[in-house]
């Protein structure tokens, strides 16, 4: 990652920071950009694997943006998220290699398709389901339908801070379950 | 999933980035363990109730806990964001204890040859790390609950940044027993103490800072 993305990112970054959605949205799309070209380079060209690591790293990102100090570059802090996902990433592997080995071998056999359509397999209904009732209420509510997250805790007769949690909680959830799949 | 959809799904009614998220935590920890601490020495060891006759020593040693325990503080939080440097905070800890050393040896050069081991070992240097140690424990396990809620990419250097601050809350507490007036003693032996749940947390650092 270069001065010039640096440059372009920075702004946009901090109008995010500071509750900018749209600016969220176009970092985010910014930063996924380079994190396929990252892990793609270093996990030998394109695979679900690196489109895994790109959700994964995205995920981590929003999740912790509090810890982004406005002092240090956006990039070293976003290269940081994305060198120890990748670290993690090969730590699993190398500790079960053999059996990660025959499994995707096999896989691959099977359906040559998913490496042509990085990502598509799992949908984003199939993860939900996967939440707590209230987790995924909060998500559909204020993410995909976009509701206030005072209109959300009205409709679901919480508080707004319940519906923070829960919404934290359950992208905690779906970040959990993208690491675990192979 | 598209990547592209899970964009919209994190922008979508983000809000502004959590303010402070990493000093709220560190200063929850710092909390617990401070009164893990304390009320660890006073309940098993007991208040020395001469606190009051120590005087400058007293300060001193209050001084030097109070120090290590900024700048360890300091550590943590830098070592809880990822990219971000870190390494200046270590020598802020280094500095600590190398300024007081620079005390203790003018003290220990002005005294009599005959009160220098005195000076060094006091009456409690024995036991004085071990129950620095033993008071940190809460704090130990307060600082890594703070930490496995931020972003620590380096998990050895954060458990030993950890280890260091639960330290000196250990110390603190067990600053209000200790009945030693050496600069000298509480260089040795506090530091030492200090650094025992600092060796834990870098050992125990990659087991429970993963995430």
């Amino acid at each position: 990652m270069r001065n010039d993305f640096e440059d372009q990112l920075r702004p946009i970054w901090l109008d995010a920071h500071a509750g900018d959605e749209a600016a969220y949205r176009r970092a985010l799309a910014l930063i996924a950009d380079r994190l396929r070209g990252y892990f793609a380079r270093r996990m030998g060209g394109l695979s679900p694997d690196v489109e895994d690591l790109v959700q994964e790293t995205l995920l981590a990102l929003h999740l912790q943006r509090g810890t982004y100090d406005t002092g240090v570059p956006v990039t070293a802090w976003v290269h940081g998220i994305a060198r120890h996902k990748l670290v993690d990433l090969w730590r699993r592997r190398g500790r079960s290699e053999g059996l990660f080995e025959s499994f995707d071998e096999l896989a691959d056999d099977l359906h040559p398709a998913v490496h042509e359509e990085p990502g598509v397999q799992r949908d984003l209904d199939q993860l939900l389901g996967s939440l707590t009732a209230a987790q995924r209420q909060a998500i559909v509510d204020t993410k995909l339908e976009g509701l206030s997250v005072a209109d959300a805790a009205r409709r679901a007769g919480v508080s707004e801070s319940a519906i923070k949690v829960n919404v934290h909680r359950g992208l905690k959830r779906l970040a959990g379950l993208i690491r675990g799949l192979p | 999933m598209k990547t592209e959809q899970l964009v919209e799904l994190l922008a979508r009614q983000a809000g502004p980035a959590p303010r402070h998220a990493v000093e709220r935590r560190v200063a929850m920890a710092a909390s617990l363990g401070a009164a893990g601490s304390i009320a660890g020495a006073i309940g098993a060891l007991g208040l020395n109730t001469s606190l009051t006759d120590m005087g400058v020593a007293l300060a001193v040693k209050l001084a030097y806990v109070a120090a290590l325990m900024l700048s360890a503080a300091w550590f943590v939080d830098r070592v809880a964001r990822p990219g971000t440097p870190w390494r200046r905070a270590l020598w802020a800890v280094a500095t600590v204890v190398l300024a007081m050393a620079l005390l203790a040896a003018t003290v220990w050069s002005r005294a009599d040859e005959t009160q220098r081991l005195d000076l060094l070992l006091g009456r409690s240097w024995a036991s004085c790390p071990w129950r620095v140690a033993a008071l940190s424990v809460p704090a130990l396990a307060a600082v890594v609950w703070a930490l496995r809620g931020l972003a620590p990419t380096r998990p050895r250097w954060a458990g030993f940044a950890a280890g260091l601050f639960a330290g000196s809350l250990g110390a603190l507490g067990y600053a209000l027993y200790c009945p030693e007036l050496s600069p000298l003693f509480v260089l040795v032996w506090y530091t030492a103490g200090v650094l025992l749940p600092a060796a834990l947390g870098a050992l125990l650092g990659p087991l429970l800072l993963r995430w």
